[in-house]
């Protein structure tokens, strides 16, 4: 569904992504981990193009996205765009627009679905995400865990192939996250390519059915949760995860 | 008010000291203004500092007659008459200064010096005009509150103020005008030259003569008897003739008397504040309130596209929109619609109203992409970013994200220009446009008080401002909730 191959960024002369490989399938939960400045959130906004880079290609099914297309390059994002959606980990909700309006701003004005078509969908989808009895409410009116299932709605408005979210986790309370895994759970199931970046290793665990750790630019190490989370191989990981020393092998 | 006309008695000049100031001081001070030109006053580009004109002449030769020196004070030609009345930096004022009754119920007038026509111009190939009775309902141009702007009223023409001498006779060659009115020493020096008019003919005369400070009757008598002395003398004529102003009927100059000074002062206005008048200043203020709304049309969608281009524009358009706004910004706007209106004359034919109309919509654009530029600003960058994440193109993103937002942080800006441009509309008059402020200072004029035309035309403005402003908070309000 989406494949990165060989993918290099640079940022004021420091290599952030470093040829970085990777494949997301159909129907895949992958969770992105590492320290801070790893380069996971960078790689997440690579996906769907709100980052360029000067390395490398993303393709999203038969559009792929290279450095430098200029003119070519507007058109590719847009279809990448609209196929994969973003949850921003401050959600950035339209300000002046509604809980409904926010989700029917995109469908009515790139789509081009009828205000209508677009406020009935808008409402199922607000209510798939529990949010169905705030949909005249401002963002400000709002708490974090309102807004982030919103944009949620919003992104899924546009029917995406492929959610990314970066740091799903960070505003909510504990509670609240058992919430957020069981929708995530029924998103997956509906066929949804969901790609995460996380600090918090036990929504990783719960959720993922893969885990990349990120350090560097590089990935360093993959595998199912189980694998890479319970028992890394590599000693970066390891420290990471603040576990001691790998046991002799 | 009791206690400010007690002040300002008590603050007047004394009765008749006005001869013993310019004896004990050995200065004749005269006010006038070098803006004016050849051949009245000029400065001598020879000598910047000095100046030169057929009046400079006659005021040396008056100090002579009085045994005292001449000196030439600068002042802005409309104001020489309050400032005298105030009792302001000059002794005297003396510049083409017609004797018309608005002026002579303010300040004394000595006997006239001279003797000038009305000459009406109109185009060469405009054969329509004959003379004055010819003018019903014509286009015709003069200087606001002088002697041919009463003859025109009482024409039934319609009389377009200006404030300067070459102007008209431009909007004469340009067909903004149907004709010019003018005392023959400016059209001959300002309009005859021009080779696209033709004189009419002389439609009237009248005198100049020196205003002096109300009360100061010695010095005004003092005056009058050299003027008789250097007319008799024929040093007056040869004055008239070094400067090329004399003609045959400057020999009444000479021969003039008292008696006929009396009879030319005993003329009276009976102008005043009626309903006529009135009814013309609300015709200013619809023509203040089109004048900014019109330009106001034009700014916003105008400085909304140099802010974009600012903004998210390529390098070259946000370049050429920065130039464009600090060079329209950091200019005044009276010389924007001076370079608009006469500068560019010859490749651009506006009228005088959608010259003012396009004059100050482009320079307010530059402010409101300002506002505009920082109400953008000040919606989070990630509004933008999340707007693109959902596919929208820029231009969708700015248009439905970020310039609705950041309308609501500019609107108080905005209003706040449109207020000011509803006053800053008073600039048009330079391009003779009759708006609001200028109606007020041609009737304050007229009827000789600015307090009444003052205030009516304050509460215009207020009348014009205050609902918009209120119109402005109730929709600030409203926006407020989102």
């Amino acid at each position: 569904m989406i494949e990165v191959r060989g993918l290099t960024k640079l940022y004021a002369g420091r290599t952030v992504l470093d040829g970085i490989n990777a494949t997301f399938a159909r129907g895949e939960v992958v969770a992105l981990v590492g320290p801070s400045g790893g380069g996971k959130s960078t790689l997440l906004r690579c996906l769907n193009g709100l980052e360029c880079f000067e390395g490398g290609s993303v393709r999203v099914g038969d559009c792929a996205l290279e450095p430098g297309q200029g003119r070519v390059r507007a058109s590719r994002l847009w279809d990448i765009r609209r196929r994969v959606g973003f949850v921003f980990q401050q959600w950035h909700l339209f300000a002046h627009r509604t809980a409904l309006g926010n989700v029917i701003e995109a469908p009515v004005h790139v789509k081009g679905q009828g205000v209508k078509e677009a406020t009935q969908r808008a409402r199922a989808l607000l209510a798939k995400v529990g949010m169905a009895d705030r949909e005249g409410a401002y963002p400000s009116e709002l708490s974090g865990g309102e807004q982030q299932r919103v944009a949620i709605a919003r992104a899924l408005a546009m029917e995406p192939e492929a959610l990314l979210m970066d740091e799903p986790t960070s505003a909510l309370d504990p509670e609240r996250v058992g919430a957020l895994v069981s929708l995530l759970e029924r998103l997956r199931d509906e066929g949804l390519t969901l790609v995460t970046v996380t600090h918090e290793m036990r929504f990783a665990q719960a959720l993922a059915s893969r885990v990349l750790v990120l350090h560097g630019g590089r990935i360093i190490e993959e595998g199912t949760p189980d694998q890479v989370l319970a028992h890394p191989q590599q000693e970066r990981t390891r420290a990471f995860l603040g576990l001691g020393r790998a046991p002799a092998s | 008010m009791g206690v400010w006309l007690l002040g300002a008695t008590a603050c007047g000049p004394k009765e008749g000291a006005g001869l013993e100031r310019v004896r004990r001081e050995g200065v004749l001070r005269w006010g006038a203004d070098a803006q004016g030109g050849e051949p009245y006053v000029m400065e001598d580009p020879e000598h910047p500092g000095r100046y030169r004109g057929f009046e400079v002449e006659l005021a040396d030769a008056l100090g002579r007659e009085l045994g005292v020196r001449a000196e030439c004070v600068q002042n802005d030609w409309s104001s020489l008459i309050p400032s005298l009345e105030r009792g302001g930096s000059f002794d005297v004022a003396m510049n083409g200064m017609e004797i018309l009754p608005s002026r002579a119920m303010r300040v004394l007038f000595t006997r006239p010096y001279y003797l000038f026509h009305l000459r009406l111009m109109a185009r060469q190939d405009d054969t329509s005009l004959t003379g004055l009775e010819s003018l019903r309902g014509r286009r015709v141009g003069t200087l606001a509150n002088s002697q041919a702007w009463a003859l025109l009223h009482g024409s039934g023409a319609q009389a377009i103020p200006y404030e300067g001498v070459q102007e008209p006779y431009i909007d004469l060659e340009q067909g903004r005008l149907d004709a010019v009115l003018m005392d023959d020493i400016i059209a001959q020096r300002y309009g005859m030259p021009r080779p696209g008019l033709r004189v009419v003919g002389d439609v009237g005369e009248g005198y100049y003569a020196i205003a002096v400070r109300p009360g100061e009757e010695d010095l005004r008598q003092a005056l009058d008897d050299a003027l008789d002395r250097i007319a008799r003398s024929g040093e007056l004529r040869a004055i008239f003739r070094r400067w090329d102003v004399d003609n045959a009927a400057e020999q009444r100059m000479v021969e003039w008397t008292q008696a006929q000074t009396r009879e030319v002062l005993s003329h009276t206005s009976t102008s005043r504040l009626d309903w006529n008048q009135v009814r013309l200043f609300l015709q200013a203020s619809l023509v203040t309130l089109g004048v900014s709304v019109g330009a106001m049309l034009l700014a916003i969608p105008l400085g909304l596209m140099l802010a974009l281009g600012r903004l998210h524009g390529p390098k070259w358009v946000g370049a050429l929109a920065s130039v464009y706004v600090e060079l329209l910004r950091g200019t005044p706007v009276i010389l924007q619609l001076y370079v608009l209106y006469y500068g560019l004359a010859g490749v651009l034919r506006l009228g005088p109203l959608s010259a003012a109309i396009l004059g100050l919509g482009l320079n307010y654009a530059a402010y409101e992409a300002e506002v505009y530029r920082a109400g953008m600003l000040a919606v989070p960058k990630g509004q933008l970013e999340a707007a693109l994440a959902l596919g929208m193109p820029t231009r969708l993103a700015l248009r439905r994200v970020v310039i609705p937002q950041a309308f609501r942080v500019a609107l108080p800006g905005v209003t706040n220009d449109f207020i000011a441009l509803l006053k800053d509309s008073s600039l048009v008059s330079v391009i003779s446009v009759v708006e609001l402020t200028k109606r007020m200072t041609i009737t304050a004029v007229d009827v000789r008080s600015w307090l009444l035309p003052g205030a009516l035309c304050a509460v215009l403005y207020l009348a014009m401002s205050h609902p918009l402003s209120r119109l402005a908070r109730a929709l600030e309000a409203k926006l407020e909730r989102a």
